[in-house]
């Protein structure tokens, strides 16, 4: 005979997944005590400083400001490119499937070495100004424009693109190889021109499918360290970048900054969880 | 006959995509490549080497440090992650909601906010600086990813195999490793891949929980880099990319061969 265990034993465990997010909140309650000066190095009771000196620091909005336009533009871009390629090679040619590995192979690429290639091919004296010197464009390194560490981030944008494209062009071919070709077949039956087609059914679908990985890409971008401490300049300084440089400041009053300036970056992906989260539920009430 | 347009943009992608590696690789093999040469004057494989004949380089003890972190936290986040998985697909309403929201919160929060917040903690328990507390440390956001993944694998599964089993007199252990494990032999596979791929690539967390005392490859290939030292720099993110491409082309294959679909 079977001995079962009690049906109270067997039934799944919700408070499993709390595990998960437990370490999370801990950090978060350290975080907010420390930066109200009750935990940390150099803590020395409850105080509103920090708080007053980083909100009051045009230096921080401005790093917040220059973090967001990159996020943004770069998500834009990569999502553009990403349409362009998985519209332009949907079809089932050779070229077609040579064009959509070649548009995906950078996925498991860490974010490093994206960095590490694009130091070596948009600095001054990278390969791009090398070969500019082969065909007579540029002179000197310093009449190469500055790609690396420059005021609009072009560089950093272009590199973050580069890593961005290959994840939200594959979702973008399965959205279109899932849901998208008997939609456009059936606007072609009705008549509809190969614009109208895009336009009206195409789009609307990719856009769509497309939205939950935008978002989570955006949140990534935003927070994310190793790409702008190789090519984003030292002013404005990133978002990502002022957080680890406050620290490690040698002068403890100023570590409590870094507090503050962690828990705005977390609001900043929380808004975009729950963004994503609302999009996501969205998204599968449109499916079904 | 391609249109012009597509063989423009097949050209373009062509050059993207290899620019980046054909750059790391020549430049892993160069010696004394200075402006304005398009080429170094000079091939070496000097970097190389040093990783197989014992030089006092630090990439090698970094790589292995690295791939002993990135199989732990694979091993270990598959482990934790996939019960978790299976929990929260067993979950309806707003605490499957509340659940899925759980595991995404170490996905969604910047490595390096969750660092600051819980490098206190780990120097506390004495693990900052260890091998173990990176290890842990690497476990959050993994174990967050791992565990989506399995959410979406067990929202689809259908356990009335498991169930058959145990009416049919299987004890749980047999169900497990007679049933559960054979049919999940591949997603545990592809969640160690998906667990090790985010720990090897992992920085501000090796960074702030490591306190630069656990080598890392990626750290190692950072501060050549700012040393100047562009090709052991570009010969290290060569080290970092291969074992993501050797995995994904590894689960690409058992993808491929998949032959028996259950659920």
């Amino acid at each position: 005979m079977i001995v079962r265990p009690p049906a109270r034993w067997r039934r799944p465990s919700g408070l499993l997944p709390l595990l998960l997010a437990a370490p999370v909140a801990v950090g978060v309650v350290y975080t907010g005590l420390a930066s109200v000066g009750l935990a940390g190095t150099g803590a020395r009771g409850l105080t509103a400083t920090h708080w007053v000196r980083s909100l009051s620091n045009p230096e921080v909005w401005r790093g917040l400001g220059w973090s967001l336009w990159v996020a943004g533009a770069s998500t834009a871009m990569a999502t553009a490119l990403a349409v362009l390629l998985a519209v332009a090679f949907r079809g089932s040619t050779r070229s077609d499937r040579v064009a959509r590995l070649l548009a995906i192979a950078p996925l498991p690429i860490p974010h490093l070495v994206a960095g590490v290639s694009g130091v070596l091919i948009l600095g001054q004296s990278g390969v791009l100004a090398r070969m500019g010197r082969a065909l007579g464009w540029v002179e000197t390194p310093a009449d190469m424009p500055a790609l690396v560490g420059d005021p609009l981030g072009i560089g950093l944008i272009g590199m973050l693109v580069w890593k961005e494209v290959p994840f939200l062009a594959l979702v973008a071919f399965s959205v279109l190889a899932s849901r998208g070709l008997r939609l456009e077949e059936a606007a072609r039956t009705l008549g509809a021109s190969p614009l109208a087609t895009f336009s009206r059914v195409t789009w609307p679908v990719l856009w769509r499918g497309m939205l939950p990985a935008v978002v989570a890409v955006f949140a990534f971008v935003v927070g994310s360290w190793e790409l702008p401490s190789l090519l984003a300049p030292s002013d404005p300084l990133a978002l990502p970048l002022q957080i680890l440089e406050r620290h490690t400041d040698p002068a403890l009053a100023r570590r409590g900054e870094a507090f503050v300036l962690a828990l705005l970056a977390l609001g900043l992906a929380l808004t975009v969880v729950v963004i994503h989260e609302r999009l996501r539920a969205r998204w599968t009430v449109l499916v079904r | 006959m391609m249109p012009l347009w597509r063989l423009v943009l097949l050209g373009l992608l062509i050059v993207s995509t290899g620019l980046p590696f054909l750059t790391l690789v020549i430049t892993s093999l160069s010696r004394g490549w200075f402006w304005p040469h398009l080429l170094p004057p000079t091939f070496t494989f000097e970097h190389w080497r040093t990783l197989a004949d014992g030089s006092p380089t630090r990439l090698l003890p970094a790589t292995l440090s690295s791939l002993g972190l990135a199989v732990g936290t694979g091993a270990l986040a598959a482990t934790l992650a996939f019960p978790m998985g299976r929990a929260m697909a067993r979950l309806h309403g707003w605490r499957r909601f509340v659940a899925a929201g759980c595991a995404f919160l170490p996905v969604a929060v910047p490595p390096l906010v969750l660092g600051v917040g819980l490098q206190f903690f780990f120097l506390w328990a004495g693990l900052g600086g260890t091998h173990r507390g990176v290890l842990l440390a690497h476990l959050i956001p993994a174990a967050g990813y791992v565990s989506l993944f399995f959410l979406g694998i067990f929202s689809v599964h259908d356990d009335r195999l498991e169930a058959e089993a145990r009416t049919l007199g299987a004890t749980p252990w047999q169900t497990l490793t007679r049933i559960t494990l054979p049919v999940f032999r591949r997603p545990l596979l592809e969640g160690f891949v998906l667990g090790f791929l985010v720990s090897w690539a992992q920085v501000p967390l090796t960074l702030l929980i490591g306190q630069g005392v656990v080598p890392a490859l990626p750290l190692e290939v950072l501060s050549y880099l700012q040393a100047g030292q562009d090709p052991r720099a570009a010969t290290g993110a060569l080290l970092l990319v291969l074992p993501p491409l050797l995995l994904m082309g590894m689960v690409g294959a058992l993808l491929r061969g998949r032959s028996v679909v259950v659920g």
